[in-house]
């Protein structure tokens, strides 16, 4: 089923009109006129004024040297002092080769037109040298970056202060700090058609398992599309179950977290100019899990993993009770609350799923409102729609007061999760439990349980299974589920992700040694 | 259902898988029919019964072991020939069938009388049909996940049962075998549908990943499922007077009206709401081994093509004609022989003669 939805999807791509496979009769070769060759680059390059062209005569070379460049992609400074100045310098000696007078890191020379203008493209300038077949492709790479920041959505209190950028580069740099190791291997692939995009597959290879990571680099190759924007639709093309609201790979944005999943034994995705890495096997146990965790007291931190499941019960189920509890069982609640809720109610014109409904999507919209506008107005927002639900609406009679306190309870436990993919599954299969709630009552609630359960354990990620310490059941892994037992409890990595090599930790030191 | 790679079964899957078959509506309302067949001395018949589920469930391993990689519907073709062969797979069908339909019919007809008195049967019929087609397209593997995991979210209920005990009057059970042993015995054959589940290792059997713990492990099931029932029989009888559960058609959920917590007014409720979930880990077997064999009388059909037939056609009839409480009865005792039959009768008549043939195939060999 897996392969063949991926299959179908596949096959919807229609092949481009340019692909890096087109036949080599269209692509020309470099010749040793560089006015031909310029006359070739103008005529691929047509309508791109950020082109620039600089002709000179150097002193080191007979006729006319040519640079070719995108302006905007190249960093100025290098081409000016590494490459120009020692080009036109007044001669000290005769007879160096144009790799041993340019300061440049990476120099390769080039020979058809076609690398010439994937190279341009890429932010490397191109020399043309007069009599030569060939040109040099100068790695003066300088495209617009942003500085590296605290993470946007995972902020961390005790952790690394660093998050992922633009540049694959940079965020492989990020990482590799975390795991100086010859064993940490990068695999790169390229893809899309138009907007080329270099995507690297990182893992540490002696841990990970071999065939997990064939069906990885299996699905990122028939991956045929325009271009690649960002992990998420990268995301979208290899996950095992579109369908699913449950993201099946985790994406994150610091690099503390992508190290620890490499060093698990986990696959990671960096996609370039994209600041977020895929990290792939994942469990669902694995949205719940924080940096933070990890770096306070293992009490503190189980104490909040409970919270955190607490709250995952609480935002799917708890609006889905209220209407059930108050339109189908209301012989379930005791005498005393009863009444008080009925109290609440008594003005109230609408049946409970209206009622929880609208107050739901006014929630939602706030939020998202938030999240779209600068803080400054976001945080008005806040405040017109928190005196609007929580005065307003219920002095007007509309919602009841007990309905307030659900919706302000469930949003709460909606901001707890670590991860917002998830946060985002469950605010959906929470509308889902609210339906089935409002036609069942609580048999609807438990029905509900019953199809989310089957649908979690049924999904898998990269053919691992998605509920894994939980079903199927791994005691071992259970420690870091619920509870965060202490880190020298854990001496195996987790099962579930099927790693090679099982055992991280060696005998640490113990106070009884001492003795 | 994905045959080119066999799915396989933890041996804690293989035991749960078989003890969440067992235990399902029987719960619910034995300990009244062992009232009424065998007074307070019903938990003589259910140890009884248990014991006689142990042991035909070992009759079953011992011929399964022989063929380690094969389920019985691929087997009663090689044994029988072809077309006696179809004809039997047919009869387990009906079986499976038989088994889906009175557990589903059961549980629509308690949750009509319990929880959603207005809601019609077929509605019900057909929320149950979604989960089941979530869990089942995906394999076996899949469902003995689901089987593990219920059991352990559903591990708190046996507790909840047990709070009752502090109004248990220990004196009801006594005096034991107070009218011989011929009521016990008949209490004993009522107990075998509540212990039908252990026959599925027909089918589970291949599936199982190590295979050196089949014997131990559907034993430890027949034991938990033992105990289960023990558990509530035994609550029940103490609980009520020994002519007061037989006024009762469900005990075990009057048993719990009796609680009544600060927060929670109707505990019987809430506890008929999740026993669903148990109650699932009955369904989903049969349903998945009556697609499972009906696929292999039907191989051109894709097995998800039939489950979706299958459950549409479930819900269709229940549509058509929903099962009332006589029907339900009858067809619980319907059940209940044909399970004798298949549970017990078929594994005691062929393990001897497939003994004697590995026996003398042995000998030939020497």
């Amino acid at each position: 089923m897996r392969i063949r939805g991926w299959m179908k999807r596949k096959k919807a791509f229609v092949t481009e009109r340019i692909s890096p496979s087109a036949p080599l009769a269209q692509n020309r070769m470099i010749s040793n006129r560089t006015s031909e060759n310029i006359e070739e680059i103008t005529n691929i390059f047509t309508l791109t004024p950020d082109l620039v062209i600089r002709s000179f005569t150097s002193n080191y070379m007979e006729g006319q040297v040519t640079l070719v460049y995108l302006d905007g992609l190249v960093d100025k400074n290098s081409i000016n002092n590494n490459v120009l100045r020692p080009l036109m310098a007044p001669p000290e000696q005769g007879g160096i080769s144009i790799f041993g007078l340019l300061s440049v890191s990476q120099i390769s020379p080039v020979y058809d037109f076609r690398t010439v203008e994937d190279k341009i493209l890429q932010g490397s300038s191109l020399l043309f040298i007069e009599g030569q077949r060939e040109a040099y492709a100068l790695d003066t790479n300088g495209w617009p970056q942003r500085a590296i920041e605290d993470p946007q959505l995972e902020t961390s209190l005790k952790g690394a202060h660093q998050g992922f950028v633009e540049t694959a580069l940079q965020n492989i740099a990020l990482i590799r700090r975390y795991i100086p190791n010859r064993e940490l291997k990068i695999k790169e692939i390229w893809v899309g058609q138009r907007g080329v995009c270099k995507v690297s597959v990182m893992f540490v290879e002696d841990i990970v398992d071999p065939d997990l990571l064939r069906i990885l680099e299996d699905r990122i190759t028939a991956i045929t599309v325009d271009a690649v924007l960002n992990t998420g639709e990268l995301e979208e093309m290899i996950e095992d179950n579109p369908y699913s609201p449950f993201p099946q790979f985790y994406t994150t944005e610091r690099p503390d977290t992508a190290a620890s999943h490499l060093l698990q034994g986990r696959i990671g995705i960096i996609v370039d100019r994209s600041p977020s890495v895929l990290i792939a096997p994942s469990t669902f146990v694995s949205f719940f899990q924080s940096v933070d965790d990890y770096s306070t007291r293992w009490l503190v931190s189980s104490f909040i993993r409970l919270l955190r499941f607490l709250a995952m019960v609480v935002a799917t189920f708890l609006p889905a009770l209220y209407i059930a509890l108050i339109s189908f069982n209301y012989e379930l609640i005791p005498l005393d609350l009863i009444l008080t809720v009925g109290e609440s109610r008594e003005r109230v014109p609408f049946p409970p799923l209206i009622e929880a409904v609208m107050m739901e999507l006014t929630l939602e919209m706030l939020r998202e409102a938030g999240i779209r506008l600068p803080s400054p107005i976001g945080q008005t927002v806040g405040i017109v729609g928190g005196i609007v639900i929580g005065q307003a609406v219920v002095q007007a009679g509309i919602v009841s007061n007990v309905m307030v306190i659900v919706v302000a309870f469930t949003a709460i436990s909606s901001f707890i999760f670590p991860n917002y993919d998830m946060a985002a599954a469950i605010r959906l299969v929470r509308f889902a439990m609210m339906g089935l709630a409002s036609m069942f009552g609580i048999i609807g609630i438990v029905i509900g349980f019953m199809i989310l359960i089957g649908h979690l354990i049924s999904l898998e990620s990269l053919g691992a299974p998605y509920a894994s310490p939980f079903a199927p059941v791994r005691f071992q892994d259970l420690k870091d589920t619920f509870l965060r037992l202490p880190l020298w409890l854990m001496k195996n990595r987790p099962t579930s992700v099927l790693s090679t090599q099982s055992r991280r930790q060696g005998k640490n030191w113990r106070k009884e040694d001492q003795q | 259902m994905n045959k080119s790679v066999p799915p396989k079964l933890t041996v804690l899957q293989y035991i749960f898988l078989i003890h969440g078959t067992q235990v399902g509506i029987g719960v619910l309302s034995m300990p009244r029919e062992l009232a009424e067949a065998a007074g307070t001395d019903g938990w003589i018949s259910l140890l009884i019964g248990g014991g006689a589920a142990v042991i035909a469930s070992l009759l079953i391993i011992s011929v399964m072991k022989r063929y380690p990689n094969h389920t019985i519907v691929e087997l009663l073709p090689l044994f029988l020939g072809k077309w006696v062969g179809r004809a039997a797979i047919v009869l387990i069908i009906l079986y499976c069938l038989l088994a889906c339909i009175t557990v589903i019919g059961n549980t629509v007809g308690i949750l009509n009388i319990w929880i959603l008195t207005q809601t019609p049967g077929y509605l019900i019929v057909f929320l149950f049909v979604i989960p089941t087609y979530v869990i089942l397209q995906k394999g076996i593997h899949v469902l003995g996940r689901y089987s593990e995991l219920i059991f352990y979210l559903t591990l708190w209920m046996p507790v909840v049962l047990t709070i009752t005990l502090s109004d248990a009057h220990w004196l009801n059970l006594l005096p034991v075998v107070k009218e011989g042993w011929g009521p016990i015995i008949s209490g004993a054959r009522l107990t075998v549908y509540s212990f039908l589940g252990f026959e599925l290792a027909f089918f589970a059997y291949p599936f199982l990943h190590n295979k050196k713990y089949a014997a131990l492990g559907i034993v430890a099931a027949n034991t938990w499922s033992l105990l289960v029932f023990l558990h509530v029989t035994i609550l029940c009888f103490t609980y009520f007077s020994p002519d007061e559960i037989t006024k009762y058609t469900w005990p075990t959920l009057v048993l719990l009206k009796g609680i009544e917590y600060r927060f929670l007014e109707r505990v019987d409720i809430t506890f008929l709401s999740f026993y669903l979930l148990v109650l699932s880990t009955t369904i989903f077997p049969y349903v998945y081994f009556t697609i499972f064999s009906s696929s292999h009388l039907l191989k051109k059909w894709d097995p998800r093509k039939q489950l979706k037939v299958f459950l549409i056609l479930l819900v269709a009839a229940f549509w058509l004609y929903t099962p009332t409480f006589m029907d339900l009865r009858r067809l619980t005792e319907l059940w209940s022989q044909a399970g004798l039959v298949f549970g017990y009768a078929v594994p005691l008549l062929i393990s001897g003669p497939i003994w004697l043939y590995h026996r003398s195939a042995k000998g030939r060999k020497i």
